[in-house]
């Protein structure tokens, strides 16, 4: 900064200079000596002229020499440089230079990531009201689907559904993981845990741990990103509100064929209280784990941009138990459901969402067959039971971020159950109708208001209710991308 | 056993017929136009989006998972544009070549000029803010450039066979881009490379000058220079950059925040600025909703000019080069 200083110095120099010149000039007049004045004057710009050409030169070399050292050339040193500096200092081509300049950019930007570790929070909370007699509780009680554990329905009034808690990450360059924590009212608990491999070859995925199945559609999907609030009836009746999961392995397939094809299959220890459920109840023979094995495939055809179209189809076959708490009788025996889903989506390509169309079923089918009675049941003939259900949703979004749409639900269109002891249940089947109105106000929060009317065959007979719902949702943290 | 074996058989030769030329997959058609240009004939190219559509908001589907699952070379817009759906693809495709990670998988934006990079921390309270910059660089055709100079290094890299090719290519793209941007006359008299370093540094009159070219610029550059300084209005912040190469003020958006509708109070504030700053052109892309730009335009009597920043986003943005013509060819007839 030194030839800073000296230039100022000339500065002051030279404008104190001519003030004086300037005084005696008006002191004194005359031709010539007004004129030497003027000589010196202008003598004296030139040299200012010179001195300050030499210092921008002194100081664009010097500041081309600094960023030279520092290693940093954007472009704008380039420009303050290419006056004096020797052409060497400015990379060679013009892609090397913008190259040079975005790098430091970009390591700036990212310095601040820190560990790749994706964390994220979903709280979704609801106010819930229905009609029926016991509230909450009429999708659990359907004749000839009772579940063997206690699940209770939300109560009329605030309902926290969960908080969900989000883990992910890739582990090494052999595994990917991810946990999700569900905590609410009643339980907390891992709703996944799962390690994955990541290269394994010949499209071959490997997981373990605690996994939710991939069977159906809805069943592999988090509960916040169903597009209605609850789960269908079907799903309540064959594996309960939350679906099926266990601890287990899973080996998945994507086929080298031109169109989309997955198979999947799984062991699973098997402990799902719907449909292949083990009981503790004395008497009760008991089977060691894997209990539980299950098939699925998926597959659609490429129908360009605007159209995508999924089919599966799943098959799973398990040990189940059924204990008679009342008549302290109990059956034990296979449990096998079947299951065909699809899914239609529309884009109409603008934003959010606009002119979009969802279309989704799926249907399951149960066959429990469960020969081998014990306890008070013991000599009774087996529990039999071929039950199914179905559902079919369709969604618009009528604005950008707004959608309606509209579900039916029908559980027990076959419901045939013998009891060993009451023979013949005569089971009827349970209808729902559902609408819905959502709004995702950003990627990151959702109001919806759904309502509906539900006629459900009960133990205790016919039993009709409204229904009706306000949810709140938001996600916040770093959320993984949604599947299909 | 016979039946899997034939199976497995024909499982191999769909493989190997598929391995003729190499499969870019990209994710948009900018992306992808450039890569065909910069690959050439021998390459496979496409995309996952086709330019109509919302880049940020995109469904994972299963053909796109096929597509992903049989490309050699992945290539994305990168700054997290792609962030609510690449991640899935990349996951579900099982391809070890274009892992986030593998050589296969390229970031368009690793060496572009990037604008709007967060100094301070960026939260979600601030609408749809990219932390690593506004991703719409692909709009400043000297980015296009880069993108294509990207691409040709790592294609070189991966296939160092056909490297001469990849680099007469490149050649090739650029020059072509050159002169659509400045005009034959001044690329012929001064070279793509000094053009666009003279426009960096703001010399770009002197240069011309210099080389005895002054007053005969041509393509984009000439079209637009005419309207330097003027205001735009913009929907979302996608024009940022357009704006900043040519000179224009692009800062008054309709939406409120990043990636959040417009609102009333918003848009009232909006009007004002318009009439303020005599803003003359609404810009914005076909698949958003125009409501709320025919609402300011019939407040303040500006123009509504619907324009795409993707190729192949209306019919005559059939590649980036054609885009770019589209865009500025509207905005010099509408300013």
């Amino acid at each position: 900064m030194k030839t800073t200083y000296s230039h100022a110095r000339a500065l002051v120099a030279g404008a104190v200079f001519s003030f004086y010149a300037t005084l005696s000039s008006a002191q004194t007049g005359g031709d010539a000596r007004y004129q030497k004045l003027e000589d010196e004057v202008k003598a004296l710009r030139q040299q200012m002229t010179a001195m300050q050409e030499q210092h921008t030169r002194e100081m664009g070399e010097l500041k081309a020499l600094l960023l030279k050292q520092s290693g940093v050339t954007t472009t704008g040193a380039v420009a303050q440089a290419g006056s004096a500096a020797p052409p060497a200092v400015a990379p060679v081509t013009l892609y090397d230079s913008l190259k040079q300049s975005a790098e430091t950019l970009v390591t700036q930007a990212g310095a601040g990531k820190g560990a790749d570790l994706d964390l994220s929070v979903v709280l979704d909370t609801y106010f819930y009201h229905d009609t029926a007699d016991e509230a909450g509780t009429l999708p659990n009680r359907m004749r000839g689907f009772r579940s063997a554990g206690e699940s209770e329905g939300p109560e009329n009034g605030f309902n926290l559904r969960e908080v969900e808690l989000g883990l992910s990450a890739e582990v090494d360059p052999y595994f990917r993981a991810w946990a999700t924590v569900s905590v609410n009212e009643d339980s907390a608990g891992f709703e996944e845990a799962v390690m994955q491999t990541t290269s394994l070859p010949y499209g071959l995925t490997l997981s373990g741990g605690k996994i939710k199945s991939g069977v159906g559609r809805l069943n592999r999907q988090h509960s916040h990103v169903w597009d209605f609030l609850d789960a269908p009836l079907v799903y309540r009746a064959m594996f309960g509100e939350e679906g099926l999961s266990g601890d287990g392995v899973q080996l998945t397939w994507l086929a080298p064929t031109p169109f989309y094809l997955l198979f999947g299959t799984e062991v699973f220890n098997g402990d799902n209280e719907q449909s292949f459920n083990v009981s503790d109840a004395d008497g009760m023979p008991s089977h060691d784990a894997p209990r539980l094995y299950t098939a699925f495939m998926k597959t659609g055809p490429d129908l360009g941009p605007n159209h995508a179209l999924q089919f599966g189809l799943s098959g799973l076959s398990g040990r189940h138990q059924v204990w008679d708490e009342e008549n302290e009788g109990g059956a034990d025996g296979e449990s096998r459901i079947l299951g065909a889903d699809f899914v239609y989506k529309y884009s109409a390509m603008r934003s959010h969402g606009e002119g979009d169309i969802l279309v989704q079923g799926e249907y399951f089918y149960r066959d429990q067959d469960l020969d081998h009675t014990v306890a008070a049941w013991e000599g009774l003939p087996a529990w039999t039971a071929q039950q199914d259900g179905y559902y079919v949703q369709g969604l618009y979004g009528f604005l950008p971020r707004w959608r309606t749409g509209l579900r039916w639900d029908q559980v027990g269109l076959i419901n045939d159950v013998t009891s060993p002891e009451e023979g013949d249940l005569s089971c009827g089947a349970s209808y729902r109708l559902t609408s819905v109105l959502d709004w995702k106000l950003s990627e990151f929060s959702l109001l919806r208001l759904q309502a509906g009317r539900g006629w459900y065959a009960t133990d205790d007979g016919r039993e009709d209710a409204w229904e009706c719902a306000l949810e709140w949702q938001v996600t916040f943290g770093k959320h993984p991308a949604h599947d299909f | 056993m016979k039946r899997i074996s034939l199976f497995l058989l024909a499982a191999t030769c769909l493989t190997q017929a598929q391995a003729a030329g190499i499969k870019i997959v990209a994710t948009t058609t900018d992306i992808a136009d450039i890569a065909r240009a910069v690959a050439g004939d021998t390459a496979e190219v496409s995309s996952i989006t086709t330019g109509r559509e919302d880049p940020h908001t995109l469904t994972a589907k299963p053909s796109f998972i096929v597509r992903a699952r049989d490309a050699d070379v992945w290539i994305r817009v990168g700054m997290e544009l792609e962030v609510g759906w690449e991640p899935v693809i990349l996951r579900d495709a099982r391809n070890d070549r274009i892992r986030e990670s593998a050589p296969g998988h390229i970031d368009a934006s690793a060496h572009v000029i990037r604008l709007e990079v967060p100094t301070q921390r960026v939260t979600r309270d601030q609408g749809d803010v990219h932390p690593l910059g506004n991703p719409h660089y692909w709009l400043d055709p000297l980015n296009g450039r880069m993108i294509a100079a990207t691409i040709a290094e790592r294609l070189s890299a991966l296939y160092p066979e056909r490297k001469s090719d990849f680099e007469k290519n490149l050649h090739a793209f650029e020059r072509d881009l050159d002169t659509h941007m400045f005009g034959a006359a001044w690329v012929e008299a001064c070279g793509g490379d000094a053009l666009w370093k003279a426009l960096v540094e703001k010399r770009l009159d002197a240069l011309a000058a210099e080389k005895g070219v002054a007053g005969k610029a041509g393509g984009w550059y000439a079209a637009l220079l005419p309207h330097q300084g003027k205001t735009i209005v913009t929907y979302h912040r996608s024009w940022p950059y357009l704006a900043e190469r040519f000179g224009l003020k692009a800062d008054i958006q309709l939406e409120p925040k990043p990636g959040i509708p417009p609102s009333a109070k918003h848009l009232a504030e909006v009007v004002e600025n318009v009439g303020a700053r005599q803003a003359k052109v609404i810009l914005q892309e076909p698949f958003y909703n125009t409501k709320a730009a025919e609402f300011v335009a019939s407040k303040t009597g500006a123009r509504v000019v619907i324009a795409p920043t993707m190729t192949g986003g209306s019919p005559e943005a059939s590649s980036y080069l054609g885009m770019l013509d589209n865009v500025t060819g509207k905005l010099s007839a509408a300013l």
